[in-house]
């Protein structure tokens, strides 16, 4: 008899059993079959397309297929589609889906439900709306072909339909995917391996995932959001956990079997238990970055942006993000996600190097600046933004900037950073956020990289040399041309400061050892998964 | 009797408009825009005013608070802006849990607190006195979460005894339900414990110097009799008062303990919500937390009757 029994003993002896209701006994196979897993974040909607949160994508790749899957190569493979034509003028793409396609309410998944599907997603994704822009016509064809008619040439078509980038083109019943982009479904019915059990969903709290038995998987293996997507067990709960410290007891106490980002300082007291493994999670990770604002002095001047560059130690940001493990930084002298196809350092020499306060101060004298306040949006919500925003803070100050600290909430910066008014009024200088590797392995989906003025994002920068390689990127033939289009991109980019790098950091997950098949990946991937007793 | 907990229902009505007011008031002048939440980071300032225009948020106050207003009047507390959920569906899926633990909380400090409290005050100026007095002001000054964190740390990951997060519905097991509830309540429940007991203390103190006690130990009645019969019920209305008043500190500490013990609760909810800027969410809660905050006072008053027969209403 354990110290556990003796409890319940306890507690019965004291009369608390009288009220005839007993535990469930849940068979050890039971427990094997289901996988209890923490989130990074709570999945509070589960529309991804109208909510483009990392963890509804994560949630909706169990639920809903794509057409295509970007593999751990980063290369488009088939997924729903069986195969495709492109005409000889490169204009019209006519795509057949794989025969046997099910939604988890029994219907077949049909072309008007892609076309549907896609039209919903093109007019949320910033690919979607390029392809938007030149297309003459979507329709199906019969009900497992469909044609996309385009009025150019869009070489990028097959990544666009792969890409794990929020919003993905999920697939979905014509009937939901009518839903207006900018409303929520209230509908979960995919053609994914699993299907969202609805009734148990508590958000906030828990989610819950069931094994969909008529999904017919690919029969290649496995690799990323492409492949075979083997589901091996029953039932996947996502338990939110708000608290790292709990998240972490839970996993040791085997109340949990993996937890998608364990914070670093956590990680040693994790890796020290025989039974978890720690891994890195993201190969991808992230990037961190500042943004200052375009429209106002001081940073509306070039030189101020560069003296805050040539200044800044990536080292002293990924300390603070990460720790002293050394295993998950790296210093970035660019832009784009290190060891992916198109990693560059290109114009990286003014991130590389001691640290030049001296000059930095110099250029920013010629820049004009004279001590007026520099409003700093710091977010003390996020571990991450809260750390990079000290350390800008004390950069700043040794440069002899006026600092105007701003500590609020990653709610409030999400609000102010989209006001264009001068910092006094409302406005502000500069804000903290990073950036998903996955998400800067090339110019399409990598919004903050983009500098066309008005329509940049938050910041707004002006670069037209940057802009012009980001249309070369896009009408490059081949991988040659798409890396030297990337690298001038890089420099353009770095010699007008569209935005600061902060450095290249990764985060570990962390699992129990009964748990096997998890993949490194940008997102977490169940299939292939499984978990013995 | 009856006439006078209409009344006090009836009064409940101007209190809990100004409330709603007053909540509303302060949600729409708050920073933050729900619309950039959702959009993502990815999202362009056009698709942003799109979702701000397909939730009505791009309406004026006046326009916005008298929607809203006119709901509430139906008995529709609103949906949520980020789970298309009713927010009465997510109230009520939250309830279970923190009402458990207050209950549990509220059962475990009256077990606890009362006794002590009489104990210390029996025993005043004893060692006994000072040591449950000392544990009073310990219990004062810890944090509900350094609190959460020792139990957690002794009770479930060395002794293995108890788990360390969750909830498990009554419905599924008395000993389930209860054994995720026993290390947040005793959290929850520290401060708890030590204003009871000292409060039940204080006011033992002053029954015992009375007459009457001292005609009962002359008549040679027990100690326990004298004191759990006829001091504790004479001392009672303080207690009560403060028993209810520190429902209010449940409330308030339940936010942190069910982050701490990742429950389900209506703090969880709330905290959610107010980072998200989820304003029917947090609308709806603080009106449930003012309703409930407005009845526990009711309850105190009504039960003062029963402890003290010479108060009429």
């Amino acid at each position: 008899m354990d110290r556990r029994t003796v409890l319940k003993g306890l507690a019965g002896a004291g009369g608390l059993a009288l009220t005839g209701l007993s535990a469930p006994a849940i068979a050890q196979g039971a427990a094997a079959r289901t996988l209890r897993f923490v989130p990074q974040a709570n999945l509070a909607n589960f529309d991804p397309i109208w909510g483009t949160q990392y963890v509804v994508r994560n949630a909706a790749a169990l639920v809903w297929d794509t057409l295509y899957g970007v593999d751990a190569k980063l290369q488009p493979q088939r997924q729903m589609v069986e195969s495709e034509e492109t005409s000889d003028d490169g204009r019209i793409w006519t795509f057949k889906l794989r025969p046997g396609l099910k939604f988890h309410d029994g219907e077949p998944v049909l072309s008007k439900d892609v076309v549907a599907s896609l039209a919903r997603w093109a007019a949320r994704d910033p690919m979607g709306l390029m392809i938007l822009a030149i297309q003459q016509e979507l329709t199906p064809v019969d009900d497992r072909t469909f044609k996309w008619v385009l009025k150019q040439p869009f070489p990028k078509m097959l990544y666009a339909l792969a890409k794990n980038n929020a919003p993905c083109s999920f697939i979905m019943p014509e009937r939901i995917a009518k839903t207006d982009p900018f409303k929520q479904i209230t509908e979960y019915v995919g053609s994914g391996p699993m299907k969202f059990a609805k009734s148990e969903w508590v958000p906030g709290a828990k989610s819950v995932f069931e094994k969909f038995a008529d999904y017919v998987p690919r029969q290649e293996k496995a690799s990323w959001l492409a492949g075979g997507k083997q589901i091996l067990v029953d039932r996947v709960e996502w338990l939110v956990m708000p608290d790292p410290a709990t998240a972490a007891a839970a996993l040791q106490n085997g109340e949990v079997d993996w937890w998608e980002n364990p914070i670093a300082d956590l990680v040693p007291v994790l890796k020290k238990n025989k039974n978890i493994s720690v891994d890195i999670g993201d190969p991808l990770g992230n990037i961190g970055s500042f943004r200052m604002n375009h429209l106002f002095a001081p940073f509306n001047d070039v030189r101020a942006r560069r003296a805050v560059l040539m200044a800044l130690s990536q080292e002293d940001y990924m300390r603070a993000i990460v720790g002293d493990d050394d295993a998950l930084w790296k210093s970035l002298p660019g832009f784009f996600t290190p060891d992916t196809p198109l990693y560059s350092e290109m114009g990286g020499e003014i991130l590389k190097g001691k640290r030049d306060f001296d000059a930095a101060k110099k250029l920013l004298a010629e820049s004009g600046y004279s001590g007026q306040p520099v409003t700093c949006l710091v977010a003390q919500d996020q571990p991450i933004t809260k750390a990079m925003g000290d350390v800008t803070a004390d950069l700043l100050k040794k440069l002899g900037m006026n600092v105007d600290f701003v500590a609020t909430d990653w709610g409030t910066v999400g609000s102010r950073r989209a006001q264009k008014t001068p910092p006094g009024q409302g406005g502000w200088n500069m804000f903290h956020t990073w950036h998903a590797g996955a998400d800067c392995i090339n110019p399409a989906p990598y919004t903050a990289i983009r500098a066309n003025g008005d329509k940049a994002w938050f910041g707004w920068p002006n670069s037209p040399n940057a802009e012009k390689e980001v249309t070369a990127w896009f009408d490059a033939k081949n991988l040659d041309e798409e890396k030297a289009a990337v690298g001038r991109l890089n420099k353009a980019a770095l010699d007008d400061v569209v935005y600061a790098p902060t450095g290249f950091f990764l985060s570990y997950t962390a699992w129990r050892k009964n748990v096997s098949g998890i993949t490194k990946g940008p997102l977490p991937f169940f299939w292939g998964v499984s978990k013995t007793a | 009797m009856l006439s006078y907990i209409l009344r006090r229902i009836v009064a409940t009505l101007p209190v809990m408009a100004i409330v709603a007011l007053f909540v509303f008031s302060l949600l729409y002048i708050a920073p933050g825009d729900p619309a950039v939440v959702i959009a993502g980071d990815q999202a362009s300032p056009e698709d942003v005013e799109r979702i701000r225009q397909s939730l009505g948020l791009d309406r004026p106050f006046l326009v916005q608070f008298g929607s809203w207003v006119w709901r509430i009047l139906h008995g529709d507390l609103g949906t949520s802006i980020f789970t298309n959920l009713p927010v009465s569906t997510m109230i009520g899926q939250r309830l279970g849990p923190t009402l458990s633990l207050m209950v549990v909380t509220l059962l475990l400090t009256i077990v606890v607190a009362v006794p002590l409290g009489v104990v210390a005050a029996w025993k005043a100026g004893s060692f006994i006195d000072r040591a449950i007095m000392g544990f009073a002001v310990f219990g004062f000054s810890l944090p509900v979460f350094v609190v959460g964190y020792m139990l957690a740390y002794i009770f479930a990951l060395e002794l293995e005894w108890l788990p360390v997060q969750g909830y498990t519905p009554l419905n599924q097991g008395f000993w389930p339900w209860l054994e995720n509830l026993i290390l947040p309540a005793i959290a929850l429940g520290c401060v708890y414990i030590a204003l009871v007991a000292r409060i039940t203390r204080a006011a033992m103190l002053e029954v015992l110097q009375q007459d009457y006690i001292r005609t009962a130990r002359a008549k040679g009645l027990g100690q326990g009799g004298i004191l759990f019969i006829h001091a504790l019920k004479n001392a009672a209305v303080p207690i009560v008062t403060v028993i209810g008043i520190g429902i209010a500190l449940l409330i308030g500490g339940a936010v942190v303990t069910e982050s701490v013990f990742a429950i389900p609760g209506l703090g969880r909810l709330t905290i959610d919500a107010i980072l998200r800027r989820d304003y029917p969410v947090i609308q709806g809660i603080v009106l449930l937390f003012s309703f409930v905050y407005v009845l526990v006072n009711l309850m105190i008053d009504v039960t003062y009757t029963l402890v003290d027969p010479r108060i009429r209403y």
